[in-house]
């Protein structure tokens, strides 16, 4: 494979790799997958999925819409055409999200500011919509597909919940969400996500930095699956604002071979994906000789 | 659409920009950093125009440039920020906070069903999705109805006919034939939806050259037509230049200080000043600054060296 070349040298994975690895676990082969503008941590997964356990997946890029790109390097902005190297040919904006709405695509990445129980995500507004304390970016495509497309994987690098000036946690994951921008697995005001009449099934993972859940499928609250190395049961509950459903055997994560992290490497010499965890995160490192 | 039949388009920066009106809807086209039609809207800044209402999808310093001039009071997108480049949008988020601009967020998706309906003529589109989000509440002109076929539930959004649309395409001839190159974002929903089109082109060539280009626009949905060189800058426009990242982490400084450091030492060095679009390029580095930007052509490590540096602050 043209992407061994490394192998031998590489005897780590930081913990944005392992986290891009868990990523591309949640893709299924012959799915067609779809991730947002400024998403590098699934622009990867997906890179890295096609070349190992999804073969027959179909890569839709980012903002070009690129079909199973092989790109130059990962920009920090996405519409570019470095992005969308190597793809025979783009799609169009409308053949995307028509793509979606009649239920073909398989899998979206999504994220949020605020996450709720039910993975309801906020990227809209802190505070009251009517006067913003944070007016955030917005979300994209993110409002039509989560209620259109089979299957979200969500991602955050931001789980760990910083203290604020009078010591008390800033959580990411809420016990109320200010505005809901995409749609988990039940509304604001209780009615399940199956009486919406959406046609997607809505999300099944959740991965972060400290570890990965699923829906508990019965109440569709955040369940804890997975650990890392060095994180425990205490970490994910003390910085999670509400309280997760445990799942009654909690794994740790599987690193990932060197093979992928060369993969991830190779797409990735500037480490744009990076750019989206704290230092102390990109500083957490997992020996890959250990695991062998 | 309107049908615009005139055999000459071709008209002035200043011309084309007196076509947009104050309070008028306009689409811009282009998306995030690519292929914005930035000098027009430097354009429409010294003309004065006031309390424009943008429509679009994911849009960064185009939006946040309108912003920060004072020239918007309704921001109909879906997004507006600097991805990991540089996170949040400073201008476009104090307009948000300080009420200069209610929160009216768009999603992708309903704007397509609204500029399709203005395109295929009918008064709305039904969307499945959005139920369940709070965008219902932002957006109360959205109906909500039950499937007279189905029995379920279904939103109805309305026909959105911008007043006007202002694309950037790297080719055109003087009648309004135009060959954008993708992605094509939303333009082509934004050209057909729209009751003035107005393009600004890279490159204007006489009309059999454009032929074996296989142009994907026809004169008669274009008002006015421009060349503008480097029009976009400083995004992107391949295969012409890549996006400016080094203009771009200045700017995001300067906003980022602040409205009235943003005014001095951004709107005033580079919209205000530079009267004409020659005068803007010498200010940004000129021929050299110009040549640099082409050098994504010479192979993946210096088109990668034009995204290397300089780092940006980031939210």
């Amino acid at each position: 494979m043209k992407y061994r070349m490394k192998d031998q040298a590489i005897t780590y994975a930081t913990l944005p790799e392992v986290m891009i690895y868990q990523v591309a676990r949640t893709i299924r082969d012959g799915e067609l997958v779809f991730h947002g503008y400024g998403s590098p941590v699934p622009a990867l997964a997906m890179l890295l999925a096609k070349r190992t356990h999804a073969p027959h997946m179909v890569h839709i890029e980012g903002a070009t819409y690129a079909v199973n790109p092989d790109p130059a390097f990962l920009p920090s902005t996405s519409n570019d055409w470095s992005l969308a190297r190597g793809s025979v040919m783009a799609i169009g904006i409308t053949d995307l999200f028509d793509i979606a709405a009649r239920g073909d695509m398989g899998r979206m990445f999504l994220s949020g500011v605020q996450v709720d129980r039910y993975g309801n995500l906020n990227v809209t507004a802190l505070g009251s919509s009517a006067s913003p304390r944070v007016k955030l970016p917005g979300s994209g495509g993110g409002c039509n597909l989560s209620g259109d497309v089979q299957h979200i994987t969500i991602w955050t690098t931001g789980h760990r919940a910083p203290l604020n000036r009078v010591g008390e946690r800033q959580f990411r994951f809420v016990k109320h969400i200010d505005f809901i921008s995409s749609i988990g697995h039940v509304a604001r005001d209780g009615t399940p996500r199956a009486a919406l009449g959406l046609r997607g099934g809505g999300p099944e993972w959740v991965v972060t930095e400290l570890g990965v859940f699923d829906f508990d499928p019965r109440m569709h609250v955040l369940r804890l699956r997975a650990l890392y190395p060095d994180t425990t049961v205490q970490d994910v509950l003390d910085n999670t604002g509400f309280e997760p459903v445990l799942a009654p055997e909690i794994s740790t994560v599987p690193l990932p071979t060197p093979e992928h992290v060369a993969l991830i490497r190779h797409f990735d010499p500037l480490n744009t994906h990076q750019r989206e965890f704290k230092s102390t995160d990109v500083s957490r490192c997992f020996d890959l000789q250990d695991s062998r | 659409m309107a049908v615009f039949t005139s055999e000459q388009k071709q008209v002035s920066l200043a011309d084309a920009a007196a076509i947009v009106q104050d309070g008028m809807t306009v689409a811009i086209g282009g998306g995030l950093s690519w292929r914005e039609p930035m000098a027009f809207l430097r354009e429409l800044i010294r003309q004065g125009r006031r309390d424009l209402h943008v429509i679009g999808t994911a849009h960064g310093v185009d939006v946040d440039l309108l912003c920060g001039a004072g020239a918007v009071s309704i921001i109909e997108e879906s997004y507006v920020g600097f991805e990991q480049d540089f996170g949040m949008a400073p201008n476009f988020r104090r307009a948000c906070q300080g009420g200069v601009t209610k929160v009216y967020d768009t999603c992708c998706y309903t704007l397509l069903q609204q500029l399709r309906a203005a395109e295929y003529g009918v008064p709305f589109l039904p969307v499945r999705s959005i139920q369940g989000t709070d965008f219902l509440q932002l957006h109360p002109e959205y109906k909500t109805m039950t499937c007279p076929f189905t029995g379920l539930p279904l939103v109805l959004v309305p026909a959105l006919a911008p007043d006007v649309a202002i694309v950037h395409a790297q080719y055109g001839d003087v009648h309004g034939n135009l060959k954008i190159l993708p992605p094509l974002v939303a333009d082509m929903l934004f050209i057909r939806a729209s009751k003035h089109i107005i393009a600004t082109v890279e490159r204007l060539v006489p009309t059999d050259e454009l032929q074996t280009l296989e142009p994907n626009v026809p004169y008669f949905w274009v008002e006015a037509v421009v060349e503008v060189p480097y029009g976009a800058h400083p995004t992107s426009c391949y295969p012409f230049y890549a996006y400016d990242r080094a203009h771009l982490a200045e700017y995001y400084r300067t906003a980022q200080a602040g409205p009235e450091t943003f005014a001095r030492e951004y709107l005033d060095r580079y919209v205000y000043e530079p009267t004409t679009h020659d005068d803007y390029l010498r200010r940004i580095g000129g021929a050299a600054r110009c040549h640099t930007l082409e050098s994504w052509k010479d192979g993946d490590d210096a088109w990668r060296a034009l995204f290397a540096a300089p780092e940006g602050a980031i939210v």
